[in-house]
């Protein structure tokens, strides 16, 4: 298909962990963007409906020797297996209501056109998908903060988090307007990259070397030698993705100095990750 | 012709045919799908013209700067300011979720009075008339310095103001809460002298000693030791945290080291021991001190050897040893106090023995260590005019030095030592120990006014509310009083038309006086307060109008700073826990929660782990050894000497055996009979009910860091 | 036995007789259902495409008229009023303040829709609740200027010849969905004779194939 003048987009994240406090803002900025409606009680995690979700990492020994970290996750958009756009969810959905956006890298979901059938959240190896099992309901006058920019779910539909494409809509209209055929790294950054206190969490396009989560990440445009599935393994020895070996090739990428923590991102057996905790990908490409 | 099957058939094949043809079936279909996206009571929010505001956080003492999102002037958003001096882009969740405060219908709409047991409306007119009528009975009897206010704070101009409406009605009975700001004054004033406060250079130091400061949990200017803390790896700066348990902060330091809860005074004098003894200290400024140091160190010889502390403390000997040199010998080394989020209860013995650390080995005024200087007093009030009644009453003895202390008095008291209370932005029948017996408190005093805009603890035993605007609808100077390095005052201004019949506490006031008439009017001769703010502010209104802040102080203060270790050369008593079972309960503080009083949003409440809050029920920190025959997720009865409690239990490695934890913010009863906040409330147990005060003696303090705790499964 | 008689007898006798004479019979039944069908084919096609529309549409006046000929002569062409802000954002239908760039409490004209306008809305600071021809739904994200000022679409293309209208036509609002008979179309086929006579998504996607090569992704149009 014939794209802009511009090369395709790969909008994606690096989160610090060893930054990241646990304070949520993160949570909280995404819900307050993005409409998210709120129950009475939230306390069962099953429903609770979180686009971006801080899990609590321990390394599981015993007292003292206790750690723990904190791992904010939002919708990877994967690429799926080679970074060909077949997502885990864009290739299950019945109803075309999430599609891969080559141009952005960003899958997206359509409220209007899902009927809730939650094969989507099935396929989801990230558990990133939420139900609206319930009509969402806002406490009177609450309706008043709602922000026009993001469509307001009914109940019966998945939604997920959208890498707060909103606000690319928006930086474009700009752009579009000022003649301008492309967007800056400020003019489009998620909300829980803005809101993020102890900015941890660095939002940008993988595929521009002048954007700071490029720089960071390193990832590798070739496929890994190893599993020709995977695309865009990091060439940071800091830096994992979640279930990597999957092939779903995630652009939110997480970055730790503490190795019990990037062990966390996938289920090793025994002897398995001492097999990969120090592969980065093939070391001869630039 | 017979009408026969076949022709009612051929009748039903044409109609079908034809409909099917028609585009009866196309548009019905296109249109039953629009009309199954497009339920009513799914709200379309309106679009419009978007702007940007800035105004300045009010929640916490932290004072971020926000900008806030507006689409036709109706507020969607909130983000921090990026540029403000005090957080520089980035906001807690509290302050991200101000909008569920602003738009909540569960707020006080209008000023209400006590009938009975319920509430009716009244109009403002009728509100302040009542009030001024009171207080001028009040009056009249011959006693004013029975009027008593409690505040959240000291500085500021609308707390400015409640001071003034006190001192030239004739009282001196004016109250802060606890909080960061009191405890720093507080241990400015027993190391330096009066008047003074103390501020921390987090970002510059290299090696930062926290005696279980939540420096990523809420202490002090959140998002501003967020970020302090998060260059740490690219400054290569150290955090060692010293807790009982792995709070957020321990579990992101570069090392935990874990400590007996209420011991952390004596490893603070252990260390100073330590620092003594081999001669760590900073020669030159310890050659400056002016009074009580060869007595210290006697008496920390002979009380806090390393063995003695390990003993107290239960941290190794090594440990003592090896944290004491390598804070002595860091370049720029900050010991911090104040546990959890600094406010609450603390012990001045601890918070002395802390900061003696930093006075011991020089970084009082230097980068990356603790800054002392005096208060700030950017305000200029006009002299009040006092008639002789004033000056009689605000003569007198205050009631008692501390909050808890006068609603000690109250209660012990026959007669009525407080005939009328003011409260504003504080939550004492929610937020001190014991919190039951604040309530019986408050209950004995005879008038009530409350400036809360919600209803919430206090608030439900006031005679009459006087409900204020949230920081969103309001302009207020909004000083940054927490711990910073940088002395900020921020403007927060009104982002929104008033939802509710609300007003800002500072025209209540200024009603109230105006009602009073007399000298008492004479000294609020201001119209409203948005006039008296740019008036007393007017030394920084220009900069606070433009720019929205002005930096007060910046950098390292200059000046001799003079160090009186007298306090703990005099070996005061370490306070022990209430009770006398084995298990200690402690509270936690919890970044998604609110302590102060108001409860969290909505939004904060959602993001807070089901190992905190499951459904209704408080979940306490266990650890498995002390644990034996308590399940994971199971039910248990924690039963201490001020009040009983039914909760649910986590096992969790990261707590000291020994020691439960629970977690502060939660418990709130919002609920009347006739306006429900069921997002909010009756979630989980106030710990307050839990734990009661431990009067520090020598400092007069609540200093209850837990109480003794039996646990049986339920 | 007997019944079997009795049904020979009479059932196939008069089947038979109906067969021989049914068959001329038959062809006139044949006729009768032919016709019957014809008859009801006829009448519920035309039902669907005559009567359907009329009842599915109910026509609502707009709060006054709105003379955009005379507008476009007196301040000027579409932008004037229908612009863009300072972030590309569009205005969309104008709110009361541009109209008071001209408009004041006194009338410039003698028409009685300025008197209403004047009467219910400047004085009493009311914004005026027009109907909007071309409202989609709250899950579209349009930009203006992506198509005005990239594509350099003209308002026209989409819009039809409003500006040179002197009157509104009325709004057509459809029962069951909300929204203006604009969008499907006046067609009820929905068959389009121009560009700006329909407004759903395959037409979008239509006119990006043709001049894009690419229908557009989801997120591109959708929020």
């Amino acid at each position: 298909m014939k794209q802009n003048n511009n090369k395709a987009h790969k909008f994606g994240m690096v989160i610090d962990l060893d930054k990241c406090t646990g304070c949520g803002s993160c949570m909280v900025s995404c819900m307050s963007e993005n409409n998210v409606p709120f129950k009475e009680d939230e306390s069962n995690k099953k429903d609770s409906i979180t686009w971006m979700r801080v899990y609590k990492l321990t390394n599981g020994k015993s007292f003292p020797d206790t750690e723990i970290a904190y791992l904010p996750r939002p919708c990877q958009h994967c690429g799926g297996k080679g970074d060909h756009g077949h997502s885990p969810c864009v290739s299950v959905c019945p109803a075309v209501a999430t599609d891969y956006g080559y141009d952005t890298g960003i899958v997206s979901q359509i409220y209007t056109r899902c009927f809730g059938c939650r094969y989507c959240m099935g396929a989801c190896p990230y558990h990133a998908r939420y139900f609206n099992w319930w009509d969402p309901k806002w406490p009177e006058g609450m309706e008043n903060y709602l922000s026009p920019d993001v469509s307001p779910r009914m109940r019966g539909v998945v939604e997920k988090c959208s890498f707060c494409y909103h606000r690319y809509q928006a930086a474009k209209d700009t752009a579009y307007y000022e003649g301008r055929d492309d967007i800056e790294e400020h003019e489009y950054q998620t909300a829980c990259a803005t809101a993020c206190p102890a900015g941890a969490i660095v939002f940008g396009d993988l595929n521009n070397p002048a954007h700071q989560v490029h720089q960071i990440v390193k990832p590798d445009p070739h496929p890994d030698p190893r599993n020709k599935h995977i695309v865009g393994k990091s060439r940071n020895p800091k830096v994992f993705r979640l279930l990597e070996r999957l092939g779903t090739n995630p652009k939110v990428y997480y970055l730790s100095e503490r190795e019990w923590v990037r062990k966390q991102g996938d289920n090793y057996l025994d002897g398995e990750w001492d097999k990969i905790k120090n592969y980065h990908g093939a070391s001869s490409h630039d | 012709m017979k009408v026969d099957r076949r022709s009612f058939l051929g009748l039903g094949l044409g109609a079908v045919a034809g409909v099917a043809v028609s585009p009866i079936g196309i548009k019905l279909t296109d249109d039953s799908s629009i009309w199954s996206q497009n339920w009513p009571w799914t709200p379309v929010p309106v679009d419009g013209e978007v702007t940007y505001e800035s105004s300045v956080c009010s929640l916490c003492p932290g004072s971020c700067g926000l900008s806030v999102r507006k689409i036709d002037d109706r507020p969607v958003k909130i983000e921090g300011l990026a540029g403000h001096p005090v957080n520089g882009g980035g906001a807690c969740l509290h302050g991200i979720s101000g909008l569920q405060y602003l738009y909540d219908p569960a707020r006080v709409k209008t000023p209400l009075k006590k009938n009975g047991d319920k509430f009716e409306e009244i109009s403002w007119d009728d509100a302040i008339a009542l009030v001024a009528g009171k207080l001028a009975d009040i009056r009249k009897s011959g006693s004013p310095e029975k009027l008593a206010c409690i505040a959240d704070k000291e500085q500021g101009s609308v707390s400015g103001l409640f001071q003034r409406l006190l001192k030239t009605f004739g009282s001196p009975n004016f109250y802060t809460m606890p909080s960061l700001e009191s405890y720093l004054e507080l241990t400015a004033e027993a190391l330096h002298g009066e008047g003074m406060t103390i501020g921390f250079d987090l970002e510059n130091s290299d090696f930062v000693l926290s005696f279980g400061a939540g420096i990523i949990e809420g202490w002090g200017s959140p998002v501003n030791c967020f970020k302090a803390n998060a260059s740490r790896k690219e400054r290569h700066a150290k955090l060692y945290q010293i807790e009982s348990r792995l709070s957020n902060t321990a579990a992101n330091a570069d090392k935990w080291i874990p400590i007996k809860p209420g011991t952390e005074a004596d490893l603070a004098l252990g260390l100073c021991a330590v620092i003594l003894e081999n001669k760590l200290f900073n020669s030159m400024a310890v050659a400056n001190f002016r009074g009580g140091l060869n007595k210290l160190a006697a008496a920390l010889q002979k009380n806090y050897s390393p063995s003695k502390t390990a003993e107290i403390t239960g941290v190794k000997v090594s440990d003592i040893e090896k944290m004491a040199t390598l804070f002595a010998k860091a370049k720029m080394p900050v010991a911090v106090f104040g546990k959890g989020r600094g406010d609450g209860a603390q012990s001045l013995k601890e918070l002395a023995a802390v900061h003696t650390l930093n006075c011991l080995v020089g970084n009082i005024n230097k980068k990356g260590g603790a800054f002392v200087q005096l208060k700030s007093d950017y305000l200029e009030f006009p002299d009040e005019s006092m008639d002789s009644i004033a000056d009689a009453g605000f003569a007198k003895n205050k009631t008692g030095r501390y909050v808890s202390q006068l609603i000690e008095k109250v209660n012990e008291s026959s007669k009525p030592v407080v005939e009328a209370l003011f409260v504003y932005n504080a939550n004492p029948c929610y937020s001190l120990h014991d919190a039951k017996s604040v309530k019986q408190a408050v209950g004995k005093v005879p008038f009530v006014v409350s400036f809360s805009s919600f209803l919430d603890e206090t608030a439900k035993e006031a005679d009459i509310i006087l409900p204020s605007h949230t920081f969103l609808e309001r302009l207020e100077d909004v000083p940054s009083g927490a711990g910073l390095a940088k002395t900020v005052v921020g403007l927060t201004k009104p982002v929104s038309q008033p939802v509710f019949n609300t007003k800002n506490p500072g025209d209540a006031v200024i009603l109230i006086a105006k009602a009073l008439e007399g000298s008492i009017a004479q000294s609020f001769e201001w119209e409203s307060y948005d006039e008296c703010l740019e008036s007393v502010a007017g030394g920084i209104w220009d900069s606070l109008s433009e720019d929205g802040y002005a930096i007060i102080s910046e950098g390292i203060p200059s000046g001799f700073v003079a160090v009186n270790v007298s306090y703990l050369a005099d070996n005061p008593a370490t306070i022990q826990a209430q009770g006398d079972d084995e298990l200690i309960l402690i509270p936690i503080d919890n970044m998604r929660l609110i302590n102060a009083g108001i409860a969290a949003s909505p939004f904060a409440i959602k993001t807070v782990s089901d190992n905190v809050l499951k459904g209704s029920d408080s979940v306490v920190e266990i650890n498995p050894l002390t644990a034996r025959g308590l399940k994971d997720r199971g039910y248990a009865t924690l039963t201490t000497p001020i009040g009983k409690a039914r909760v649910m239990i986590n096992l969790n490695e990261g707590m000291m055996p020994g020691v439960i934890g629970m977690v502060k913010g939660l418990g709130h009863t919002l609920n009347t009979k006739h306006m429900s906040n069921k997002y909010v409330s009756n979630k989980g147990i106030n710990v307050n009910d839990l734990i009661g005060p431990v009067i520090e003696s020598g400092s007069g303090l609540d200093a209850a860091f837990g109480i003794k705790v039996k646990i049986f499964k339920a | 036995m007997s019944e079997r008689e009795n049904k020979t007898e009479n059932g196939s006798m008069e089947s038979v007789g109906e067969g021989t004479a049914g068959e001329e019979k038959d062809d006139k039944g044949l006729g009768l259902g032919v016709i019957f069908f014809i008859v009801a084919f006829v009448a519920c096609f035309l039902s669907g495409t005559l009567l359907f529309p009329k009842l599915l549409y109910s026509k609502k006046e707009q709060p006054f008229n709105f003379d955009h000929a005379l507008h476009v002569g007196e301040a000027g062409d579409c932008e004037t009023c229908h612009s863009f802000r300072e972030d590309g954002s569009f205005t969309g239908i104008p709110k009361l303040a541009t109209c008071l760039d001209c408009h004041s409490e006194e009338v410039l004209g003698e028409t009685e829709d300025e008197a209403v306008f004047v009467e219910e809305y400047v004085v009493e600071e009311k914004e005026v609740p027009w109907y909007v021809y071309s409202r989609q739904p709250d899950n579209v994200f349009f930009s203006h200027a992506a198509h005005t000022q990239t594509a350099g679409m003209d308002c026209v293309t989409c819009h039809g010849h409003i500006g040179e209208s002197t009157s509104l036509k009325p709004y057509e609002e459809n029962r069951i969905t909300g929204y203006s008979r604009d969008i499907w179309g006046k067609n009820i086929f929905g068959i389009k004779k121009n560009s700006w006579d329909r407004m759903k998504m395959d037409d979008c996607a239509a006119c990006h194939k043709e001049e894009t090569g690419h229908k557009g992704y989801c997120f591109q149009c959708h929020k």
